[in-house]
């Protein structure tokens, strides 16, 4: 059974086809990088996977259970808010720029969830945000605000908040985008750790080395399809497809 | 000087009923936040009507609605308390600007701040009262001490429903004792109240500095 099974999604934004159709299906423990240029509609599919978009057309199964198919008329249509909102719980999200709660203490940031949506009591929820921040390394910022932090810090906060909620998949919007070149290792390191516990994740990111080292398969999208996947070494050392070659070209160089 | 303190408890009485006006008026900020979100609804014909009370409230003169309240109900044959009149006319005029000022204090947050609560499973209601709202107060807070000191001022226009507040006292004196004496006295009245308020929002903005 699969952890995340998202088949045939179609999405357009007003005229623009932006999810031409795109499946992925992820095990329990696989990681996935989600690779392509900018506009090929990779961080849209995230987002339709956990509902921050909704999808036009096509089925979204978490755990077993559907979250979205197709209707009679051929157009999506999504279980109850009930059902919608258990299944959310079950994906943590990071997103590019962070989104921390810039009022709140990088504690509070992560036990505000937990007691709020969990009804997890303030001593429980204390102890594991506790735990998270030392997992991620920070330690001695519980009692910082979000703008004493570096980005790299504050991407780390945001990873620790969304592992406080305890979810089964982590789904990650080009993690490292915002941040500067000597900030991304400290978080991808976070990342790395996270796939070693046999975290299911998905990832949709430009670090090509993090791809190579720590995802099971890497995706490359591009115009709204799934151009080419596979593992690491048969996508990012022998990809077959023009596209991908040339893509991986234009990054590789970039570098 | 001897004048001065003569008149003095006039004033004073002038003054409690301007502070009066002034804070039975301060319950326009609530009103104001939700008049604020419900003029940012989904449901089309909430937002409508708030669009249309923005308008109406904001786009004629807080004179004028006085007078509707007090005299226009009276034609009508509705009589309500002087007081009352100038409350309804206050809390209703200040809560339009306010909601002006809500809205798009609502509007100017980052939509990151909703994905996040969102993807977190917080509930809209939590989502508002927990994380946007508190940084609402934080951004909106310059343009609401702005209001409220306009607020303090604007108690003056009571004198049209011939309600004796402070700038009202102050002119029966001064024309019935022909000197402008008692005009010196307001104004003194309306800067201590001016610089109360002022130093008010300082401290709150300052209390709300702990984080960008």
């Amino acid at each position: 059974m699969y952890m995340l099974q998202a088949i045939d999604i179609h999405k357009k934004f007003g005229h623009l086809e932006v999810l031409k159709g795109v499946s992925l299906q992820v095990k329990q423990g696989e990681v996935i990088a989600i690779i392509g240029p900018s506009g090929s509609g990779k961080s849209t599919f995230l987002r339709c996977l956990n509902r921050l978009e909704t999808i036009d057309r096509g089925t979204i199964e978490i755990d077993g259970e559907v979250m979205a198919k197709n209707g009679p008329d051929g157009r999506a249509v999504y279980s109850n808010e009930k059902d919608i909102t258990r299944l959310r719980r079950k994906m943590g999200m990071v997103f590019q720029n962070f989104n921390l709660f810039p009022h709140k203490s990088v504690l509070e940031n992560l036990m505000l969830a937990p007691m709020q949506v969990n009804q997890v009591p303030a001593e429980e929820a204390e102890k594991t945000a506790r735990d998270l921040l030392a997992k991620v390394g920070l330690s001695q910022k519980a009692n910082n605000y979000p703008f004493e932090l570096s980005g790299g810090q504050q991407q780390r906060v945001a990873i620790a908040r969304a592992l406080a909620m305890n979810p089964a998949i982590m789904c990650f919007d080009e993690p490292t985008s915002a941040l500067d070149p000597e900030l991304t290792g400290e978080v991808l390191r976070v990342m790395r750790d996270l796939a070693l516990e046999h975290m299911t994740m998905v990832v949709v990111t430009h670090e090509i080395g993090f791809a190579r080292e720590v995802a099971n398969r890497v995706i490359f999208m591009d115009d709204g399809l799934i151009v080419e996947q596979g593992s690491a070494e048969e996508v990012l050392l022998n990809p077959r497809q023009e596209r991908t070659k040339s893509f991986l070209s234009t990054v590789l160089v970039a570098r | 000087m001897d004048y001065v303190i003569s008149i003095l408890p006039q004033m004073g009485k002038g003054w409690l009923v301007t502070m009066q006006i002034f804070a039975v008026t301060l319950l326009s900020l609530p009103l104001g936040v939700v008049l604020g979100i419900a003029r940012l609804s989904k449901f089309k014909p909430l937002a409508w009507f708030m669009e249309v009370y923005v308008w109406v409230f904001r786009g004629t003169p807080l004179l004028l609605q006085l007078l509707f309240w007090y005299y226009g109900l009276m034609a009508v044959g509705v009589r309500i308390e002087r007081e009352t009149a100038v409350y309804v006319a206050f809390i209703l005029n200040y809560a339009a600007y306010l909601a002006e000022i809500f809205r798009s204090g609502i509007q100017s947050i980052d939509r990151g701040q909703y994905e996040a609560a969102d993807v977190l499973g917080l509930s809209r209601r939590q989502t508002m009262t927990q994380i946007i709202l508190p940084q609402v107060f934080k951004r909106v807070l310059p343009p609401i001490g702005n209001e409220v000191i306009n607020l303090v001022k604007d108690t003056a226009l009571v004198y049209i429903i011939a309600m004796s507040e402070l700038s009202r006292v102050a002119r029966i004196r001064a024309v019935t004792d022909d000197t402008l004496v008692p005009f010196a006295i307001a104004a003194v009245f309306y800067l201590l109240m001016t610089a109360i308020v002022q130093n008010f929002f300082k401290w709150v903005e300052a209390r709300l500095d702990y984080y960008h």
